[in-house]
């Protein structure tokens, strides 16, 4: 019966029909991999990696934040809380990799491509690395069965070199040199990115002694400066079309890229209605952790003659209003100053910090647009920058004052072309030759190198609030920085309502008095110990110094464990033999 | 003739009066030609007339009265009289479908007037079976039938929301009130934890979607459950087959009936919330600081609303009430709110209402017939701004025409159509989200100067501003065309049919920004990124074709045989577009060649299956004692490899009728009794086109390269480790009986279902995949159930007119455990929610976690405790009394979760399970003098749920210390003088992520939501026959109807913030529509929310 009914209905089932659809809103691989467009195709998916909107970064040694870092707590962050094991990113990457093998491509084209997928790939590896240290090396799409899946890590060691490779494949091999609208990834992109991973690798071997890495050092840090020197010859400048009052912060408050200066930006467009809420990160006490430069950072900032501010006698006691004159223009276009306009209406408003913002006193302005309508709407368009060119300088001058072969001459096109644009006019042709006390006592002590110690000066304030400073302190091995107290500004009096903005209003006033007879449009900000409550203020004025200090009992502790986080838990159970990082 | 006033009372009651109907019919039209044949051949006959009635007096149309021992007969006319020409000593049968015969001896009387008993037993009650009918007393598989009378009365958005609970073991899980809301239908249990898979729905004879279905054009639903009855079908028959059949013509009779009500409806449940805004920042600022161990002070409550101490000494002077004004401006020249406002009067009308039309038309002789219907739908959002109001139409035109006396031909063309306004809030997620984390008491909703406050713009702002939404409209057209041809004296049947079904929907998305006004003077939007108009537009063309012959013969008076064997063909073309295009010229606009900005998004997608099957059935009785059937389908699909594609799923069934034996005599007590067995096993073809194929989906990037947005492709899903089919086999055990004389019916059946080769993800892999895991036909499960349905019915003369009554219960239960899974480590997957990975013996719907020991007492108690270190309850990790303690099951001094695995969890255990357990209904019924009433009551006998991490319904400030506080958590929350609380030390963000110690699943807090609701609860009366007469109706009738009147859980001695038909998952198109950023983990109960309603409704029939 069964044999009967199975040969009618397979003869009538296949007559009838053909059972086979293909679908066609899909293609296969063929298509994908068989042409330029189709490779193009492919790889703009990589750029989906970058971020899509301005990041803010929280862990510094000189940024505060109105909120406990956990991870500097004691016992605050596990090994359960981890996160950021994911591999996604890679899978798609290898998939690329090992597929881009067409004939029917010429080998160049195919080339230009794989260079681009090393790219990402070496970019994926160095910030998984930068956070787990040691990696499994995966390059190709695994298998459910592939063995690498259940093996341990490789060493950290054998990750930047394979991050090397991909990178300088990347450099010979992608055609494009320059890109005008900086949002592709060019043979400069990837070099810039070498001299970072280069540097950082470098000196991450000379100065994490307790790795035993410091004979190779000098090798990276070789190589930090032959990548960089690439994109030195790649026809970069450092943009100063605006004077000096306005150049640098231009770079961040543009829509499209300052192209000369920045090699890669994440662009935005508000009439393709690709757009990100920077502004209101930057101005919303309710949105973020509003990040605010400590004074002592601030105090870092050369006066406009190239000499430390904090050279000054009573630079402690200076206010808010006299320490921001005759400074290096790059405060002014980091923070709010006096003088500082915003557009309201169309009409340029004097514009004061919001204390409810500015937790040390500082308020962010480099990333915010001008204009007052776009606070708290989400419809910025300025570009987020990855790569510009003061890094690669700066990179060039680290690794050569690591390697101790930096020059007046190397000085001079580097830190000297930084602070020539940020108006600084003494001190740029010859390298230092006396160690800052303050840089040294306050940050660095470790360090007695002065040219060492100006570059890293120059490189916190050239690159403050981009992200680098958490990547330094875990290649300084300067850890314990970050569990430094939060100062602020500088306060002579309270009681005392003050014109921050220097239009002619009072603005703020500063009290420990619980409930202050208020002058009508002064902000008063409550900077006694204890609130009505009985709990712990916030802000607070610290006696000694007369200056603010924010989350003062917040105690935030340091171990060598937190340069690189633990695997989470979740995925140490279901691989164990990936080990746990140690102190973990 | 046959006629419709068995639209009255009693015939309500009974089930398939349609198919009774029909069968009537049918047995009309062979008697009347026989009567017709032999008329002339009576010879000194007298006159007998009559009349014949049911118990309640009602006359019966259309009943037979033959002159035994003769074909000599005739039918009662309109009124329920007959005249007949007999011999003078003549007895007579008298009969009618789903009444108890009778004899009656005419001697020396020339009127009778006769009475006849319902038949309780309806032994004759056709049951419609896949591709024909059967009686019920021949059936041997595991299938349940409901008449209409499950939807009369009831005016309900749509098909599925209406038979929820009333089946046994047919589970329709809401996500939550939408009129537009639909579910698949779950016949006994979890079908596959791979593929999935739901109920195949049939609407007559052909696969079709119940929620675009007119509810008044129903006339039974079978429920084939298990695989022998479902065999036919297939591969989509593998999870049980819904098979719903629309009303046919009543032949040689026309009518027009009218029904209408108007309908109230209103949430059960609205969430009621501290509105003292003083007392809420209170909390607020103790649950904020708590977490930071007391050391920290809030600077702002969420996005919407800075906080500082000068504010809120303000507040506690502004209790509600206090007349002083809500809204001041602050020292930096910002709006400063004190109001203590309830958000939720807000959110929702106190009622809104609804109205249903119906009209259908009949008619038709013996050659020809039709059936006419139209009904309209409306129904007013429960919002109120941006109201979501709903409405359908539908219309259904159905005839068929004798052309030959072997030869019929039929139609039936369906269209419907439903609009749904689904208002959108484009800020922060959805309106219940935003309500909950960012309208704080403390904000009013509009400024002095009319504009919203921020508060008001993340959440009912949004919807009074009222731009932003989704309409959608659906629209079906059916048409099913269909022959049947008999010959051989009808012993041999051949039918075909070709049905065209075109669904087609077009839902339009507008986002736009919201305006508010932090200032003065100054506006400000929210959701900005969003300002877009998006169209998608979604049709499908599916064709179905089938074409069986059957053939039934008796032989030698005791053979019964019937043969069937078909042939079915479908396929289905499904092309879809979406665009989206920003930039609205103004805000008003309605169309997409209004927009002018240049992020454009285009998106298609294109999918075809076919399937072809062939199938038989064969069944054999041997003097109705014996009964055997056996199913089969050879099927394929285009959805597998090609050397896949075919599965032959073969069944058999057999029922032994042991009241027929000669030997059984206890029919007094027991009769009918049958018992029941089938096994048969069917493939599942239930999975998506093309999964066998790599390949790449091509899409429009999100960012910028090149100042464009580009397109892209990335790596294809990982394929899967081989593709057949999985098989689903099932052993049934069935038992059937009456008991006194039939009033009580008894039918059960026991069940076993083995779900083999189900595609499922394969181990959980190490994140260094890259992937998600690919599937594989790895898994086995089996699943035991039993579902019984016991039923009494009975009448007695009350104050002189017959009272009768109905119960109708049932009671369904079934677990599933897994056999086989890929899985050697048995690990758990996530410990920290209530996840987990399957494992080989596990129960399904199992929640792992651990048991809440109380709260620590002491710091002492907290130093001599296990550590518990790898949770928290504040930032620091520092334990104090008042907060959590687990227990230490394991005695090792430390709470953890060891290895995570099965053998090894640590102080992890299973402390519930997620399967409704025990689901069960009561129907009662009652019929006096007219009046009816009836009550439908459903429920769940067991059932466990995980509040989860990010329920800020229920967990309130402990989730976010922002969130606004549930009043039912006043008074419950620890202190050290209220130390037997339910909840724990005020603490906020606990109830938050991960190891957290209320994020944590444990005991305390897991809800038993069991429950129980009044689905409906119905009185009417029926205006007596001669009043109706007097205005020529045939039949009408009043009645009220109530919706979800009641309900009650356990849950609800904890929380009434959500109803517990809605607690399960978050508003789906909101989520689809606009990315709710905000919600991201755990389970969340923000959604609509589920309606009561009452309503008025009268129905005349002309």
């Amino acid at each position: 019966m069964k044999k009967l009914i199975y040969a009618v209905f397979i003869i009538t089932g296949i007559v009838a029909c053909e059972m086979i659809e293909l679908p066609e809103s899909k293609v296969s691989r063929e298509p994908i991999f068989n042409s330029d467009n189709g490779l193009k195709l492919y790889t703009n998916s990589f750029y989906e990696t970058f971020p899509d909107a301005p990041a803010l970064y929280t862990n510094s040694y000189y940024i505060a934040v109105n909120s406990v870092i956990k991870y500097f707590t004691e016992n605050g962050f596990s090994a359960e809380e981890s996160s950021g094991w994911n591999w996604g990113t890679l899978r798609n990457i290898n998939y690329f990799i090992v597929n881009n093998n067409d004939e029917s491509v010429p080998l160049d084209v195919r080339n230009n491509y794989q260079g681009i997928a090393r790219f990402f790939r070496a970019y994926f590896y160095f910030g998984m690395m930068q956070r787990f240290g040691d990696l499994p090396w995966i390059d190709h799409p695994l298998d459910v069965k592939d063995e690498l899946l259940y093996s341990g890590r490789d060493s950290r060691t054998l990750i930047a070199e394979k991050i090397k490779e991909d990178l300088d494949f990347a450099i010979a091999n992608i055609k494009e040199k320059k890109d005008n609208t900086s949002s592709t990834i060019t043979s400069s992109v990837a070099a810039a990115f070498k001299s970072r991973v280069c540097l950082w690798e470098g000196t991450f071997r000379k100065y994490q002694t307790s790795y035993g890495l410091q004979s190779s050092a000098s090798q990276w840090l070789q190589e930090a400066v032959t990548a960089a020197e690439y994109v030195m010859n790649s026809g970069y400048s450092i943009y100063t079309g605006d004077g000096p009052e306005l150049s640098y912060r231009k770079l961040f408050i543009s829509s499209k890229p300052v192209s000369n200066e920045v090699l890669y930006a994440v662009t935005f467009s508000t009439e393709q209605g690709i757009v990100h809420s920077g502004n209101r990160r930057y101005t919303s006490v309710t949105y973020g952790s509003s990040p605010a430069p400590t004074r002592s950072f601030v105090n870092t900032y050369l006066t406009l003659d190239g000499t430390p501010f904090t050279e000054i006698d009573g630079y402690e006691t200076k206010s808010f209003t006299e320490e921001c004159q005759n400074r290096d223009y790059r405060l002014s276009q980091t923070v709010r100053t006096p003088g500082f306009t915003r557009i309201s209406g169309g009409q340029k408003v004097r514009t004061a910090p919001n204390y409810a913002y500015a937790i040390t006193g500082y308020h962010i302005s480099k990333f915010t647009l001008d204009d007052v309508q776009f606070d708290n709407v989400d419809v910025c368009d300025n570009n987020a920058i990855l790569f510009r060119y003061a890094e690669v300088l700066l990179n060039y001058a680290e690794a050569k004052a690591e390697l101790g072969t930096l020059t007046d001459a190397d000085w001079s096109k580097t830190i000297g072309v930084l602070r020539a644009r940020a108006g600084i006019t003494g001190g740029l042709n010859t390298k230092p030759t006396v160690a800052d006390p303050y840089l040294q006592e306050r940050f660095f002590p470790e360090i007695t190198n002065p040219e060492i110690l100006e570059i890293r000066r120059e490189r916190a304030i050239e690159l403050s609030f981009e992200g680098f400073s958490w990547p330094d302190i875990c290649r300084w091995k300067v850890g314990e920085l970050v569990t430094e107290l939060w100062d602020g500004i500088y306060i002579p009096e309270l009681d005392v309502p003050y014109d921050m903005d220097s239009d002619g209003k009072l603005d703020v006033c500063f009290t420990k008095n619980l409930n202050p007879v208020k002058v009508p449009g002064v902000f008063y900000l409550y900077v006694g110990e204890k609130l009505a409550s009985g709990a712990t203020n916030n802000v607070q004025l610290d006696d000694a110094t007369q200056s603010l200090v924010f989350m003062k009992d917040q105690i935030r502790t340091w171990h060598d464990k937190l340069y690189f986080y633990p695997v989470p838990a979740n995925d140490l159970v279901k691989n164990p033999t990936l080990g746990q990082n140690p102190g973990w | 003739m046959k006629k419709t006033d068995l639209n009255g009372t009693e015939i309500e009651k009974v089930p398939a009066k349609h198919f009774l109907l029909m069968m009537k019919m049918l047995f009309f039209l062979l008697i009347t030609t026989t009567l017709f044949s032999v008329a002339h051949a009576a010879q000194q006959k007298k006159t007998l007339s009559g009349t014949i009635a049911d118990s309640s007096g009602e006359p019966l149309v259309g009943a037979s009265i033959v002159e035994k021992g003769t074909t000599n007969g005739t039918l009662t006319n309109l009124n329920g009289m007959f005249s007949l020409q007999v011999e003078e000593n003549a007895v007579i049968q008298v009969s009618y479908i789903g009444y108890l015969a009778q004899e009656i001896n005419t001697a020396g009387r020339t009127s009778v007037n006769i009475t006849l008993q319902e038949d309780t037993r309806s032994l004759e009650e056709v049951v419609v079976v896949g591709y024909g009918t059967q009686k019920k007393a021949n059936l041997t598989g595991a299938v349940d039938q409901v008449g209409d009378d499950v939807f009369n009365g009831r005016p309900m958005p749509n098909v599925t929301q209406g038979l929820q609970g009333v089946i046994p073991n047919l589970a329709i899980s809401l996500a939550d009130g939408k009129p537009s809301r639909s579910a698949s239908y779950q016949i006994r249990g979890t079908t596959s934890i791979g593929q999935g898979g739901s109920a195949l729905v049939m609407i007559d004879g052909v696969e079709g979607d119940p929620a675009m279905l007119n509810p008044n054009d129903i006339a039974s639903i079978s429920i084939l459950k298990d695989a022998s009855s479902a065999a036919i079908y297939g591969a989509r028959g593998a999870f049980g087959v819904v098979l719903i059949t629309t009303k046919n013509p009543e032949k040689g009779h026309t009518s027009v009936t009218y029904s209408g009500s108007v309908v109230m409806k209103s949430p059960t449940q609205v969430p009621d919330m501290v509105t003292d805004a003083n007392l809420y920042a209170t909390m607020f600022v103790e649950a904020y600081s708590s977490y930071y161990d007391y050391a920290r002070t809030p600077s702002t409550f969420h996005k919407a609303v800075p906080y500082n101490a000068d504010w809120h000494k303000e507040m506690a002077n502004r209790p509600p009430g206090s007349g002083k004004p809500e809204v001041e401006i602050g020292p930096n020249g910002n709006y400063q709110y004190f109001a203590n406002n309830n958000w939720y009067d807000m959110l929702y009308k106190d009622r809104s209402f609804g109205n249903e039309h119906n009209i259908a038309i009949q008619g038709g002789t013996d050659r020809a017939d039709f059936i006419l219907s139209a009904r309209y739908y409306t129904q007013d959002g429960v919002f109120r701004y941006n109201s979501d109001d709903y409405s359908m139409m539908n219309l259904r035109a159905k005839g068929s025409a004798q052309i030959f006396d072997w030869l019929k031909v039929e139609n039936n063309v369906a269209i419907t159509q439903s609009n749904y306004f689904n208002p959108l809030t484009v800020a922060d997620g959805n309106v219940w989200y935003g309500l909950e984390s960012e309208a704080e008491p403390m904000s009013p909703m509009f400024n002095p100067d009319g504009t919203l406050t921020m508060a008001a713009a993340y959440s009912v702002g949004d919807m009074w501003y009222g731009k932003s939404g989704i309409n959608s409209k659906k629209m079906l057209v059916h048409n099913t065309t269909s022959f049947t041809a008999s010959f051989w004296d009808d012993a041999f049947r051949l039918r075909g049919d070709i049905s065209f079904r075109n669904p087609y929907n077009r839902e339009t998305t507008k986002r736009v920004p919201v305006p508010y006004s932090p200032a003065p003077g100054v506006t400000a939007y929210l959701g900005s990124s969003t300002n877009d108009f998006g169209e998608a537009n979604t049709s499908t063309n599916y064709m179905a074709t089938n074409i069986y012959g059957e053939y039934e013969n008796t032989f030698a008076g005791a053979h019964y045989f019937k043969g069937m064997l078909g042939f079915n063909y479908e396929q289905s073309i499904i092309n879809s577009i979406f665009t989206r295009r920003n930039g609205l010229i103004f805000v008003d606009v309605n169309n997409i060649n209004l927009t002018n900005g240049s992020g454009i998004t285009i998106n298609a997608s294109h999918e075809k299956w076919r399937i072809a099957g062939g199938f038989f059935r064969f069944n054999y009785g041997f003097k109705d004692r014996y009964l055997l059937e056996v199913n089969g389908r050879l099927d394929g699909s285009t959805k597998f490899p090609v050397d896949q594609q075919w599965g032959f799923f073969p069944s058999i069934s057999a029922g032994w009728r042991l009241s027929e034996e000669p030997f059984w005599n206890l029919d007094n007590i027991f009769s009918d009794v049958k018992l029941r067995a089938s096994y048969g096993s069917l493939g599942v073809g239930n999975i998506a086109s093309y999964t066998f194929q790599e390949l790449f989906t091509i899409s429009t990037m999100n960012r910028l390269i090149q100042e464009t947005r580009n397109q892209k492709t990335s790596v294809p899903p990982v394929l899967p480790d081989g593709l057949t089919w999985e098989t689903s086999t099932t052993a049934n055990l069935g038992l059937d009986f009456g008991v006194l004389d039939g009033r009580l019916r008894f039918t059960g059946d026991i069940y076993t279902r083995k779900t083999n080769d189900m595609f499922a993800v394969g181990i959980d892999l190490p994140a260094t995949f890259g992937a998600t895991p690919p599937k594989g036909n790895y898994a086995d499960m089996k699943t035991n159930g039993w579902e019984i349905t016991l039923s009494w019915r009975d009448d007695y003369k009350l104050a002189n007119k017959p009272f009768s009554y109905d119960v109708r219960v049932t009671l369904a239960d079934y677990t599933s455990k897994i056999v086989k899974y890929t899985n050697p480590e048995m690990e758990l997957g996530g410990y920290w929610d209530a996840r987990v990975n399957y494992y080989e013996g596990m129960t399904l719907g199992e929640i792992w976690g651990y048991e809440t020991e109380g709260f620590f007492t002491s710091d002492e108690d907290v130093a001599n405790h296990a550590s518990q270190k790898l949770y928290y309850a504040s930032n620091s990790g520092k334990w104090l009394p008042g907060d959590i303690k687990f227990k230490d099951l394991n005695n090792d001094e430390v709470i953890d979760y060891g290895t995570n695995k099965v053998n090894d969890s640590g102080d992890r255990k299973i402390i519930g399970n997620t399967t409704p357990r025990y689901t069960y209904s009561f129907n009662l019924g009652a019929n006096w003098n007219n009046i009816f009433i009836s009550a439908f009551l459903q429920g769940v006998g067991k059932q466990d749920w995980w509040p989860g991490t990010d329920n800020a319904l229920f967990w309130g400030q402990y989730n976010r210390p922002y969130n606004n506080i549930p009043k039912s958590m006043l008074g419950n929350i620890w202190s050290e003088d209220n130390p037997d609380a339910y909840f724990p030390r005020y603490r906020g963000y606990v109830a938050l992520q991960s190891s957290r110690e209320l994020a944590v699943t444990q005991t305390r807090y897991l809800q038993n939501v069991a429950y129980i609701r009044l689905k409906n609860l119905q009185v009417g009366y029926n205006l007596p026959k001669n009043l109706v007469s007097s205005v020529r109706m045939q039949n009408a009738r009043i009645y009220m109807s109530a919706e979800n009147l009641w309900g009650w859980s356990p849950l609800y001695k904890i929380t009434k913030n959500f109803d517990f038909g809605s607690i399960y998952g978050t508003d789906i198109e909101q989520a689809n529509a606009v990315s709710s950023s905000g919600i991201a983990n755990g389970s969340q109960v923000y959604n609509y929310p589920i309606m009561k309603s009452i309503s008025f409704g009268v129905s005349v029939t002309f």
